[in-house]
């Protein structure tokens, strides 16, 4: 279990300072995969290189397993890094590189072998254990990395977008190799991502941040189906997010309606929200389409825009509001044809700004 | 359809063929224009006077100063025996071992210090953002500016009895007497430390330049202390560097003339004075050349031993 307390980092002093992250607090539960998912300098390296303790929080402090570990340089923290350049010794075989860790803890050299051994057949690279670490490719040396940091089995292994050069297919099949062995190790995996995508398909959590702050944390599908601000709603998926009037609450429900329309009772991320206007979160594949004069049409719009999958075809509805909306669809309207759209209402959901 | 692999080379083919091999001779004969100069200096000025060298080594001096055409050992045996002058019989004399052995103590000393003061210097340089680089490599290279004879001097003129330091030390009262530090070992230590630190530094900077500092994160994240990542991932993966400075110290530290002459006051020989007398006021150019020769052999044998004892090991586990 690693506890971040309001952890604040700042980089410079005075006038250039940067806050690289803002008081933030976490709980990441012990043999999780936990994902930090955010866009480019959100601050998510950051936060690894203070749980690794590359760097020290400027206020606040992180606990490892209930016990401060502030005090420790980085050789002394049960945790390892899988570093997004991977970061390998290139003047050492891959055998060596993975074995580094338990030579310099000073492990029984049989053991060291045995690990390496063992380490190398679990990332499937058990013929290149006395290659160097420069005639490798690319995902052969992330898995190297990846061996590396595994082999002294640390409590928490920290995971620096350790896919993001990798092709669409050696990825897929990476993901489903990392899940794998957070699974058989049973160590805390702290991953960090900014693809929606990844993160959904491999994570325990999603630590969704930006802006040196965490927005949401929460399952997949509390993230993916409960969005709680606009910010998260926008990052995963391809969300539509539409104008509407809250009226008011009901128990733990909100009331609202679009334009002159029948008000709805719908959920909502919080009850404290001023009744005017709001945003609502509306997922394409929860809409239909019907004629725009049909009275089950929630919103109505016309047909901008119009692109075949194969499986169906996305349209892009503007709304008489201006805001475009997408929608999948099995049989696609004429681009500018007038349209309602119908959606269950118990997927609606109000957000934060 | 199996005929298909059958087709005789056509003409095309067999003129693709020889117009690519008189492609590759092309290649080669630019490639041999573009190194004949180089060729030609190093066969001029290098090869040609080393084979003088040897010549005369073999030569007995000439009265005056140059070479009488005769063949003689002489000028290897008087590195070893001092020749009595009555009966001609040979006695072992170890005053020219003794310069020797005083200048390797020297150049390997000087090459010790230059790393213990240039490495951190080196990393110092390297691990400043790109742009502070070049005005600490233009520091590093400023004192080349200046004729080493005259930076010599001026270290005189601060060592010397009523110099500088004396007089500083004096003042202060820690000493009464000035301190005897000219024309010692240690004056002319300082000096063969001070001229050829550069050389230390640069090509140690030049490995470091490209060194990937995380990887000295990793090693910790891997709990490498600081004394183990030192050990076991800055030093060697610079150690071409290393190798390349201590190489570009020692063996012009070896030969160094100007410092001792200067700093040793002439007292304290080294190889370099040693050969420059025999060609000067010595006038026993056989024995020069003799003295300049065997240098040569001995640097050149502790290079092959210490560079295949240096040579990066392959990397196997264990
Ligand atoms: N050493 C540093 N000095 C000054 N500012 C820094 C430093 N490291 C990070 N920052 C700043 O802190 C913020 C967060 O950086 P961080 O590297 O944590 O982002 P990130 O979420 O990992 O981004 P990316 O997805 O692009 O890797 C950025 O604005 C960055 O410029
Ligand atoms: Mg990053």
């Amino acid at each position: 279990m690693i506890d971040v307390k309001h952890v604040t980092k700042r980089f410079g002093e005075g006038q250039t300072a940067v806050t690289a992250l803002g008081d933030i607090s976490l709980a990441i539960p012990e043999g999780s995969f936990f994902t930090l998912l955010g866009p480019s300098g959100c601050g998510k390296t950051t936060l690894l290189r203070l749980i690794a303790g590359f760097e020290l929080p400027t206020e606040g402090e992180i606990a490892l397993d209930g016990d401060s570990i502030g005090h420790l340089a980085p050789n002394n923290r049960p945790v390892n890094t899988v570093f997004q350049s991977y970061a390998l010794f290139p003047h050492m075989s891959v055998a060596r590189n993975v074995g580094f860790g338990l030579e310099m803890l000073k492990r029984p050299k049989a053991e060291i072998e045995a690990t390496i051994h063992e380490m190398l057949e679990l990332v499937q690279l058990g013929e290149f254990a006395s290659r160097r670490v420069d005639q490798l490719s690319g995902g052969q040396q992330q898995r190297v990395a990846l061996a590396r940091a595994l082999a002294p089995r640390p409590k928490v292994l920290l995971l620096d977008e350790p896919l993001s050069a990798l092709d669409l297919k050696l990825r897929k099949g990476m993901q489903s190799e990392l899940k794998r062995l957070q699974n058989e190790t049973g160590i805390t995996f702290v991953f960090v991502t900014h693809d929606q995508g990844e993160a959904l398909a491999m994570s325990d959590q999603i630590a969704v941040m930006s802006a040196g702050a965490v927005r949401q944390v929460g399952t997949p599908e509390e993230i993916y189906t409960a969005p709680q601000s606009r910010f998260v709603a926008d990052f995963i998926g391809d969300t539509n997010i539409v104008n509407a009037t809250l009226l008011g609450f009901d128990g733990d429900k909100a009331k609202i309606r679009f334009g002159e329309g029948t008000p709805l009772t719908v959920q909502t991320a919080s009850t404290s929200l001023t009744p005017g206007a709001v945003h609502v979160a509306l997922r394409p594949e929860t809409i239909d389409v019907v004629d725009e004069g049909s009275d089950r049409a929630l919103l109505r719009g016309a047909v901008v825009d119009s692109t075949y999958f194969g499986a169906g075809s996305q349209m892009l509805v503007r709304l008489d509001d201006g805001v475009d909306v997408h929608v999948q669809v099995a049989t696609s309207r004429a681009i500018g044809a007038r349209v309602g759209l119908e959606c269950d209402t118990s997927m609606l959901h109000v957000l934060e700004d | 359809m199996s005929s298909a692999t059958h087709i005789p080379p056509t003409d095309a083919a067999t003129s693709l063929h020889a117009a690519q091999a008189a492609r590759a001779r092309q290649v080669r004969r630019t490639r041999l224009f573009l190194l004949a100069p180089a060729l030609g200096i190093i066969g001029i000025f290098g090869l040609f006077p080393l084979s003088i060298a040897l010549v005369y080594s073999l030569l007995e001096p000439g009265t005056y100063g140059g070479v009488e055409w005769v063949f003689s050992f002489d000028a290897y045996v008087q590195f070893l025996f001092e020749r009595d002058i009555f009966d001609d019989t040979l006695a072992f004399n170890s005053a020219y071992l003794q310069i020797f052995g005083r200048s390797f103590g020297l150049a390997i000393t000087t090459m010790i210090g230059t790393l213990m003061l240039g490495f951190p210097v080196a990393y110092f340089i390297a691990a400043r953002p790109p742009e502070q680089r070049n005005f600490w490599l233009f520091a590093i290279t400023l004192p080349f500016w200046t004729n080493l004879l005259i930076r010599t001097y001026s270290m005189l003129l601060i060592v010397r009895d009523e110099g500088f330091v004396n007089l500083m030390l004096m003042k202060i009262g820690i000493i009464s007497e000035p301190l005897e530090m000219l024309y010692t070992d240690g004056a002319v230590l300082a000096g063969l430390i001070y001229s050829y630190l550069p050389f230390m530094i640069l090509p140690i900077y030049a490995s470091l330049e490209k060194f990937d500092f995380s990887l000295l994160e990793a090693g910790h994240d891997l709990y490498a202390s600081r004394t183990q990542v030192f050990r076991h991932i800055i030093v060697p993966i610079t150690r071409p560097g290393i190798i390349a400075g201590c190489v570009l110290v020692l063996i012009p530290a070896l030969g160094a003339y100007i410092t001792p002459e200067l700093l040793g006051g002439g007292k304290k020989l080294m190889i370099g004075n040693l050969i420059a007398l025999q060609f000067g006021s010595g006038r026993n150019w056989p024995f020069g050349a003799a003295a300049a020769l065997i240098l040569m052999a001995v640097v050149l044998i502790a290079l092959l031993v210490s560079l295949r004892a240096g040579a990066p090991k392959e990397g196997g586990h264990g």
